[in-house]
């Protein structure tokens, strides 16, 4: 184990559909001015903020360099201030290594997405594929996670009912998430008969739009009472990147998830998840992605995630009691709202969806299409 | 700060990425593209340690980081599905209209299987493990596209090892249930015949025939009038109050909002002529900005000018300008703002330049030409130009025709009797046939409908002709 990371304060705006009335920097504000009340940290050269990461995504934005956008509301002028461009999480383990490797000792961390501006998320998504192989077909993440699905589905004996079960779960959930989106309580005949998005996914198994943004400050060990009295540990961080195409992946194998976490489990002295952990945060931006990410992570087993539904391995897990990803966060930041979940349960500040007595938590994130990136980290009280 | 305030005032503003890029193809990919383009192959490449092939190709093995760059193996035009999905939404960045089949295809000969679109069969019906086989695509786009699609094979492996399956004659490919349907609902169309009505052109004008509309109020009195009479479609060139053809954005919405307004079914054609002497962007801009359904593209650069019919003498000179430049830019900007380009053919030559354009691929199908006759300038109407012209189009695509003057009625009769559809409107001729000036496009529209009915043809409702047309209402 190496030195530990403290995540000081979290702070978000509620999910929702399409914050028209709202740029994304009011939006981002917002969270800035809770940090700064939270803890009190200062932009004080010698003392306070001298490094500034923001998470956006430049096609998401309409905006060449996207973070230009932002660094006077976040206080990133006349500092210095990095960029992560990809799925949120690495933000965060980006803000650790400017910590652990000495290079700062107080980090805040900002990330923002608003789906609701572009017309279509889906030409975002086919924007990820290269120009001459893949997107000429109209590849998008819908239709790379489609295939995925069939292909998982049929390995683990997931069926159209246990995903109807998880949208169930996931909008039931997040009635108590006073920040989830608010999304219609369905039943699983509502979600059997959504019409067909891209076979065999429902649209109601897949994440609708969704505005959000969130900050949180990071600072080191010996600096941490400075800032809070609760402070969360960032224990354990891993990431893999699997093939880029579709074809050369096992794209049931869970392969980048699987190394991510044994990376994190290894750095945090993890040795049996199922026992370890108190609860788990998953990137489910699709419905058969909590099955298979729950494998991925080892609390199901290999190819048992149908079974693993029907036995309550979501409740006996504490799964996602936030409603997940699914219920809508943006692509972008599905791992921020994880990782943030994860602190306020640890916290002990998760109001209705509290895990009594929760000391570790595993937040997880998943992007490119079919989950060919993956990172895991793990949080303790 | 609060997230909930007053939103009277908040205002949004739209915006839009649309960037041009060239990308080079990297070395594999040049040479897996152009094979693919020129020789109609699929090539791999094959890890000399692993024996793994891949498709596409690449330079390093990522099992054993061998370089492979060299070792080219050509892969056959068959394979296996892997896993497939079926896409039920419509989107820009997609090749094909929802429903349709996207695939992962594992080529016989290579390991590693590859995404691509599979036709010809109904989605229920596909199962992985089965056979299919590339069917390349008549015009080249330079990208995996060069195979338009797969379909299942037409003889499977296990159909040649069995003998009693061998005698059997190949089985043309299964089409999925809606694609039957559109086709038949397609060819029961082109039955039907459109009349479109031109309504004032650039250079008819109230002293030549007073029912010609200048103002965005006329112009939607008359649409409707047309509409009555059994027009689906209007072509529009707006004008001034003075009766100028104009490229002002505002004045051209307008005119094209007061016709839907008035007339919401009608199908609206618009001019990206405009009229004499008017810039390249001054004509396309116009049409990105109004977004018709329809607008007109103009093949060759030809003289445009009023010479008196009789004496030959030279009234107004002009030349009209469309350069292969502007018909392919005028082209891809139409296509990618959604309007429908109506390729106006003043000659064999203007089909010819279109054809050359076209080999870049971006205009969507079905294809829809207007054969224009009678301009001094182009040619004029005879029958058998005419069925020249017809047997030249690409197969599959709807023509029109109108002519200028007395070419009118004779070329939009030929047109009736050939399969094709009918433009009339006071931009090409002021007259009925009995000589007399018509109180109307709307008039030329009656007269349509009765050639229509001699011919056999029934008239197209707006919708029938979207149909036929492959326009999407707005």
């Amino acid at each position: 184990m190496g030195k530990r990371v403290a995540v000081c304060a979290v702070a978000q705006i509620k999910n929702d559909p399409n914050y028209w009335h709202l740029r994304f920097q009011n939006m981002l504000h917002e969270c800035f001015e809770s940090i700064m009340e939270q803890t009190k940290v200062t932009f004080d050269m010698e003392k306070g903020i001298r490094t500034v990461i923001t998470c956006s995504d430049d096609v998401f934005d309409a905006r060449t360099i996207s973070n230009n956008g932002v660094t006077d509301v976040v206080g990133a002028q006349f500092r210095g201030e990095e960029k992560m461009a990809q799925e949120s999480i690495n933000g965060l383990g980006y803000a650790m290594a400017s910590i652990l490797s000495g290079h700062d000792d107080v980090v805040l961390f900002m990330g923002h997405c608003k789906e609701s501006q572009g017309e279509s998320k889906k030409m975002v998504t086919n924007l990820a594929y290269d120009p001459f192989y893949c997107r000429p077909l109209g590849l998008d993440f819908v239709s790379a996670d489609a295939l995925q699905a069939r292909a998982y589905m049929r390995k683990s004996g997931v069926t159209d009912t246990h995903l109807a079960k998880v949208v169930v779960r996931s909008r039931k959930n997040a009635r108590k998430n006073p920040y989830a989106r608010e999304c219609a309580l369905v039943d699983e005949q509502d979600v059997m008969s959504s019409p067909m998005l891209a076979d065999p996914m429902r649209e109601m198994h897949y994440y609708p739009d969704t505005d959000w943004a969130f900050g949180m400050l990071l600072c080191c060990e010996e600096r941490v009472k400075e800032f809070t009295k609760k402070p969360v540990w960032i224990s354990g961080y891993g990431s893999c990147m699997d093939s880029y195409f579709l074809g050369d992946r096992d794209l049931t194998s869970n392969f980048s998830l699987k190394n991510a976490a044994k990376r994190a489990y290894e750095k945090a002295g993890i040795k049996d998840p199922r026992k370890e952990i108190n609860l788990f945060e998953l990137s489910d931006h699709a419905a058969y992605q909590l099955p298979m990410w729950a494998e991925g992570v080892g609390i199901a087993d290999e190819g048992k995630g149908g079974a693993w539904i029907d036995e309550g391995g979501m409740e006996k897990y504490n799964v996602n009691l936030s409603g997940g990803q699914l219920n809508g966060n943006p692509l972008l930041l599905g791992g921020a709202a994880r990782a943030i979940e994860c602190v306020l349960q640890l916290r002990g500040e998760a109001g209705d969806r509290q895990v009594k007595g929760a000391k570790k938590a595993l937040a997880q994130a998943a992007y490119g299409g079919a989950g060919q990136h993956q990172a895991v980290v793990i949080l303790e009280a | 700060m609060s997230l909930d305030f007053d939103r009277k005032d908040c205002f949004v503003v739209d915006g839009k990425l649309a960037l041009p890029y060239t990308y080079f193809a990297g070395r594999m990919g040049s040479k897996f593209i152009t094979t693919l383009r020129d020789e109609k192959k699929i090539m791999g490449v094959k890890c000399p340690v692993c024996n793994k092939v891949y498709v596409p190709p690449r330079q390093t093995c990522e099992v054993d980081m061998t370089d492979i760059r060299e070792n080219w193996v050509e892969l056959r035009n068959t394979g296996e599905v892997t896993n497939f999905t079926v896409i039920r939404y419509d989107d820009k960045h997609l090749p094909r209209k929802a429903p349709f089949i996207l695939a992962l295809i594992k080529l016989d000969g290579a390991d590693s299987p590859f995404a691509h679109i599979l036709e010809g069969i109904a989605p229920e019906e596909v199962k992985p493990g089965m056979r299919v086989e590339a069917v390349f695509a008549k015009a080249t786009t330079s990208t995996i596209l060069d195979i338009d699609h797969f379909e299942p094979a037409r003889v499977s492996k296990v159909q040649v090892s069995e003998p009693a399956e061998r005698t059997q004659a190949p089985a043309a490919a299964p089409r999925s249930k809606e694609e039957m349907e559109q086709d038949e609902r397609r060819k029961a169309m082109s039955k039907k015949v459109i009349i479109t009505a031109a309504l004032a052109g650039a250079a008819t004008m109230k002293n030549q025939n007073p029912a010609v509309p200048y103002t965005p109020q006329e112009f939607a009195e008359d649409a409707y009038k047309c509409w009555k009479a059994g027009a689906a479609m209007v072509h529009v060139h707006a004008r001034e109050d003075g009766g100028m053809a104009t490229h002002d954005h505002k004045r051209i919405k307008d005119t094209h909002d007061a016709i839907k307004e008035k007339c919401p079914d009608l199908i609206v054609n618009m001019s990206s002529a405009v009229g004499m002497g008017k810039t390249a962007e001054q004509r396309i801009s116009q049409i990105i900005h109004v977004k018709p359904e329809m607008a007109s593209l103009n093949t060759n650069t030809m003289n445009f000018s009023l010479v008196d019919r009789k004496s030959g003498k030279v009234f107004i000179d002009f030349v009209f300008e469309n350069t292969f430049t502007m018909l392919q830019d005028f082209g891809k900007a139409m296509e990618e703002a959604g309007v429908k380009p109506e390729m106006e053919l003043y000659d064999m030559g203007g089909l010819d330049n279109w054809l050359l354009i076209s080999k870049q691929g971006f205009f969507t199908k079905p294809y829809n030409f207007n054969f224009v006759w009678g301009v001094a300038g182009g040619q004029a109407f005879r029958p058998d130009a005419f069925m020249t012209m017809k047997h030249a189009l690409p197969e599959g695509a709807n023509f029109t025709t109108c002519g200028v003057g007395t070419d009118q009625f004779p070329a939009i009769t030929m047109s009736s009797l050939a399969g094709g559809h009918m433009r009339v409107g006071l931009e090409d001729n002021i007259r009925i046939p009995t000589g007399e000036l018509a109180k109307g496009s709307y008039e030329q529209v009656e007269w349509a409908v009765k050639i229509a009915e001699i011919a056999g043809r029934e008239v197209a409702t707006p919708d029938e002709a979207r149909e036929i047309m492959g326009l999407r209402k707005k």
